[in-house]
């Protein structure tokens, strides 16, 4: 068989894809979002992904980084660092007739980048994808090794 | 009384198990900025299962073939996609054999072969 931690490393990559649609849905929701002078402007939020430290199996201490494990492999997917907000600069656009105008005339807006969210939501669509093929490929390698001990 | 095949299939069957959680591993570190793409030298891990098959030692090494891209990763998702394939059909492949040669060994077993 196919050992059962494929299945907890693919769910991890899943999880970890999913959030990250999340997020760019939030974004992608908030592309026009304006805010009144003085308040928080909505910044897009990015997941950050990290490599699941290798754990021992045995203490369940997770190794020196970047050291190989010793016994066997034993990496077990990723994991979500945190979310970040971007630093991308504000959109600002004159309308001097909207009250959340600043004295200016100009309206601060969300620091969402509609092209480059949509880039990364093709890009997460595509590594999901590629995940959830392993994980078929996986059940099928059982199935197949499982029906040839078959009585036939 | 030692059965080669036995153990040949098992260390055919356990390297190959680790391959595919390495690759599987690779794909779902797919987007992590820094990440390098890590795989095992089938023959040297084959060797190391058929030789220890209790202990089993971690002969994984960093791929050198990937391009790295700006956020420091070289996970190809095609590559990996295929190298899952391989190793699936290495498996299904190490299963049948060992399933025929189980079989071969039950017949000789009999006392008459053509009847029950």
């Amino acid at each position: 068989m196919s050992g059962s931690n494929i299945f907890s490393i693919i769910g991890s990559a899943l999880n970890a894809q999913d959030a990250r649609m999340g997020a760019i849905a939030s974004n992608l929701a908030n592309v026009d979002s304006i805010t009144q002078p003085g308040g928080v402007p909505y910044r897009a939020h990015e997941v950050v992904f990290q490599a699941d430290p290798d754990s021992d199996p045995a203490t369940g201490a997770p190794d020196a980084p970047g050291a190989l494990g010793e016994s066997g492999p034993t990496d077990s997917g990723v994991a979500i660092a945190g979310t970040v907000l971007s630093n991308a600069p504000l959109k600002t656009t004159y309308d001097p007739g909207s009250p959340y105008a600043d004295p200016q005339g100009y309206v601060t807006g969300s620091n969402v980048s509609q092209v480059s969210q949509m880039v990364d939501l093709v890009d997460s669509s595509n590594s999901y994808a590629a995940s959830v093929a392993v994980l078929q490929q996986a059940s099928r390698v059982d199935q197949q090794m499982l029906s040839s001990f078959q009585e036939s | 009384m030692e059965i080669g095949f036995l153990n040949f299939y098992s260390g055919v069957l356990g390297a190959s198990q680790d391959r595919a959680a390495l690759i599987a591993n690779n794909i779902a570190n797919a987007d992590t900025p820094g990440f390098k793409a890590k795989d095992i030298d089938f023959a040297t891990a084959m060797a190391a299962q058929a030789a220890n098959p209790d202990h089993t030692a971690d002969t994984s090494q960093y791929r050198a073939s990937g391009a790295v891209g700006l956020d420091g990763n070289d996970v190809s998702l095609d590559g990996e996609r295929v190298e899952a394939a391989r190793n699936a059909e290495t498996m299904g492949a190490a299963s049948t054999f060992l399933h025929q040669s189980t079989a071969d060994l039950v017949m000789a077993l009999r006392p008459n072969p053509s009847g029950n």
